[in-house]
């Protein structure tokens, strides 16, 4: 579904962002992007919608490369919800901004106020149908964007760090979203660097460092790669961890902590 | 004498809100104490944080009940200039926060802003870059710089004016993991050699439990829980309010209550694995 | 967009000129810029030109200079137009249309030199009030930030859809509301922002506030301002005397 081939990427200053990146990524997967702050991962989404074009090599979407599309046709494929909702809401009512990206991919008015209807319903957010999208909290506010998002009904979604500044409550949400998205033959991509949030849902994990793919795998596999996780500045899951300490087999860790305690129990019996 | 924060009972609602913020609200810190603050959102963390450094009342007005008092002034009474001297706030966005064309003269900012003579000034600005570890940036632009840098010279500003008491906003938010925990690392060390004081409102616990004093919970306007981390997390309620309990806690807890480990420390996976072989041999 | 951060966007330098006193280098560049009014013939703006090229050359930014100048030189062929419509004078249109460069130039190697905190300077030397410096100063600061909000705005909008090239003016003015409104709340909010971090500074504390960095004029400073008066006293006088007379 999404195709990098060599890609390379060079900023104004010289530095480059991604340096010969290849990467595939099949429909209905869920991979995690995880590397610290500078290490591509947002200039590696840019460049799935066209809004940054390689340098060198290309970009498959769909078979199509993002050189002969325009980021809004490319995000009727891929929608991407980046970090910050400010730098996109602007309309007057919850329901005219979730019509917006309806409207521009050309869907049809009754359509339009269906799609509307469902996401506002599938998130929450009905009871602010004709209120302004600028008075909404953050947490809702990410929810909304979210929303547009799924209203057009992409085949691939991309999440630009969606735990920033959320609480748990909002962060179990976030998963149960992702989990649905998944489960509907949806391709999700999160970019992010909360690891402990990303564990439970065991996503391929792809691991970036200075502009290049340093590991690719299964998260059970790959998280418990202590050095290169290090090297790469990722975190460590903490039950990963705690898994490792304990028993030097390098098979499944604990996904959540209820596998850590029946692990433990059953070793305590057995003699 | 007493603590260096005593807020009594202390109340306020925006003039065009129908419910009250922050609502009898009581809370002690001492002096070198790191408080951590959490609670889901719009839980009135933000309020309570700007009634601490006196934003509120004196910029933003509304139904004010109860006292704060911070380093023997009273908030309420007394005016932003010597509460500034008192109390640092490090806001959420280290952006926002940036006025100047050059990291130095931003640390400045404060200094200039009270009249501290020149020399002084030079040599409080150069302490502060000395704590930050962010010397080498002294003559840079803003924009040049990374968000973790940003933040450093945020914080230098706030720590040139020699609070007594420190305000963190959510630090960590924009942070990846790494450059997180060297940021608690930061704040502790400041803790033990300047004897700051430190108020953090953060929902990513798992870095700060080691190092925090107190953990402070609020729901609604209202303080719900209030202990010690270990006490707090091993509590039951603390999910109950958005409260991310690290998930290497969650396993101890529940060991502990089969009777494989104890609840005395908050353990580290590391230190949980050790423990667990410990009870094995 | 490009040639106005091209042709005033300060960026650090480390050639002579830009180590001057800012003070001097705005009496040069308004020396410069009433030259260029009193010029009478196309040979004496030649003249100011090549003075203005030189000094940029100085200054190590000529390539950024020349920029400006091709692409005010653009512009400045509408008013080559206009004024040989109006006036049917070949020569004077064109003197108009290469002062108009000449104006553009000799203001952007002002402010190509001189930092956010040297304009500051100046604004208080001007004893300009303490607030509306310091809101000019951090408009400038956040000239950088906001470009690239604009940018990440943008970049928002053209991922659900938003065309931005293409179409006619109406279209386009339309399509553009989606970038300003996020763009100008953002700013809003900012300012908030800004207005607690700076009652959280103690800002205002004072009547005077002291400074970090002082700046002095050193003799090299007084002796380009004095060169740069005489030079300006002479080329006038030559300008109204000598070259009438020599080439009428």
């Amino acid at each position: 579904m999404i195709e990098f081939r060599d890609v390379t990427f060079v900023h104004q200053n010289g530095v480059k962002a991604l340096d010969s990146v290849s990467l595939r990524i099949d429909s209905g997967e869920t991979v995690a992007i995880v590397g610290e702050n500078g290490a591509g991962k947002t200039t590696l989404v840019k460049h799935v919608t066209g809004l940054l074009k390689p340098a060198l090599g290309y970009v498959l979407v769909d078979g199509q490369k993002t050189t002969e599309m325009t980021t809004a046709q490319l995000s009727r494929k891929v929608g991407v919800a980046f970090q910050n909702p400010d730098h996109q809401l602007f309309s007057e009512s919850v329901e005219e901004e979730m019509s917006f990206a309806l409207r521009n991919f050309g869907f049809p008015p009754e359509l339009v106020e269906q799609r509307v209807s469902w996401g506002l319903e599938l998130f929450g957010l009905d009871e602010y149908r004709k209120s302004s999208p600028l008075v909404l909290s953050g947490g809702e506010k990410k929810r909304l964007t979210l929303a547009c998002i799924l209203a057009w009904d992409p085949e691939v979604v991309i999440l630009d760090e969606p735990t920033v500044g959320q609480d748990s409550i909002q962060k179990e949400r976030l998963v149960q979203t992702i989990r649905m998205l998944s489960s509907t033959g949806k391709t999700v991509v999160v970019v992010s660097h909360d690891i402990e949030f990303l564990w439970p849902m065991q996503p391929r994990v792809v691991v970036m460092k200075a502009g290049r793919i340093v590991g690719d795998g299964p998260a059970p596999r790959l998280m418990l790669e202590e050095e290169l996780l290090d090297s790469a500045r990722v975190a460590q899951p903490e039950l990963v961890s705690f898994y490792q300490r304990l028993t030097p087999r390098p098979d499944s860790p604990f996904v959540d902590p209820l596998d850590a305690r029946r692990w433990i129990e059953g070793r305590r019996s057995a003699p | 004498m007493g603590h260096l924060l005593e807020i009594d009972g202390l109340g306020f609602r925006y003039p065009d809100s129908p419910k009250m913020a922050v609502e009898g609200f009581d809370l002690d810190v001492s002096e070198g104490e790191i408080v951590v603050l959490a609670g889901p959102s719009g839980c009135g963390k933000s309020t309570l944080l700007r009634a601490v450094n006196g934003l509120i009342p004196h910029m933003y007005s509304g139904d004010y009940t109860g006292e704060v008092r911070v380093g023997g002034l009273n908030v309420k009474e007394s005016n932003m200039r010597d509460l500034a001297q008192k109390v640092g706030f490090l806001f959420q966005n280290p952006e926002n926060q940036i006025f100047m064309f050059t990291v130095e003269r931003d640390i400045a900012f404060g200094l200039e802003n009270l009249g501290v003579p020149r020399p002084e000034m030079r040599s409080r600005v150069d302490e502060a870059m000395r704590l930050l570890e962010i010397g080498e940036l002294a003559l840079r632009a803003p924009h040049e710089l990374s968000d973790g840098q940003k933040q450093r010279v945020a914080l230098a500003g706030v720590l040139a004016m020699r609070p007594q008491l420190v305000i963190l906003d959510e630090p960590t938010s924009l942070l990846d993991p790494k450059t997180a925990a060297e940021l608690v690392a930061l704040v502790a060390r400041l803790r033990k050699d300047l004897g700051t004081t430190f108020v953090v409102v953060e929902h990513r616990l798992d870095l700060l439990v080691k190092v925090a004093d107190k953990l402070v919970v609020m729901n609604e306007g209202r303080k719900v829980i209030e202990g010690t981390p270990r006490e707090v997390l091993f509590g039951d309620e603390a999910e109950a309010y958005g409260v991310t309990v690290p998930a290497i806690t969650r396993v101890q807890k529940m060991l502990a209550r089969d009777g494989f480990v104890s609840q005395d420390n908050l353990l580290s996976p590391g230190e949980l694995a050790k423990a667990l072989e410990g009870g094995t041999r | 967009m490009m040639w106005i951060s091209g042709g005033f966007i300060f960026r650090r330098g480390t050639s002579v000129y830009h180590r001057l006193d800012p003070r001097v280098k705005l009496l040069i560049s308004i020396l410069m810029f009433t030259t260029t009014l009193l010029v009478r013939s196309v040979y004496e703006l030649a003249g100011v030109l090549a003075f203005m090229i030189s000094v940029a050359a100085v200054a190590m930014v000529l390539r950024r200079v020349a920029r400006t100048m091709t692409f005010t030189a653009l512009f400045s062929v509408f008013i080559f137009v206009l004024n040989l419509v109006f006036t049917g004078n070949l020569v004077t249109s064109l003197l108009y249309a290469v002062r108009f460069v000449a104006i553009v130039v000799s203001t952007s190697l002002f402010f190509i030199t001189t930092s956010p905190d040297e304009l500051e300077q100046v604004m208080k030397t001007f004893k300009l009030p303490r607030d509306v410096v310091f809101a000019f100063v951090t408009a400038v600061r956040f000239i950088p930030v906001m470009l690239l909000d604009t940018i990440q705005i943008m970049d928002a909008q053209k991922s659900r859809g938003l065309e931005l090239e293409g179409g006619n003016i109406l279209r386009r003015v339309r399509n553009m509301i989606p970038i300003l409104i996020p763009l100008v709340v953002n700013s809003v909010v900012r300012s908030g922002e800004l207005a607690e971090a700076m009652e959280a500074r103690a800002y205002g504390a004072v009547a005077h506030p002291t400074s970090l960095v002082e700046y002095r004029t050193s003799v090299t400073d007084k002796v380009v301002a004095m060169a740069a008066v005489l030079l300006f006293a002479l080329t006038a006088y030559s300008f109204y005397y000598i070259l009438p007379a020599k080439f009428p």
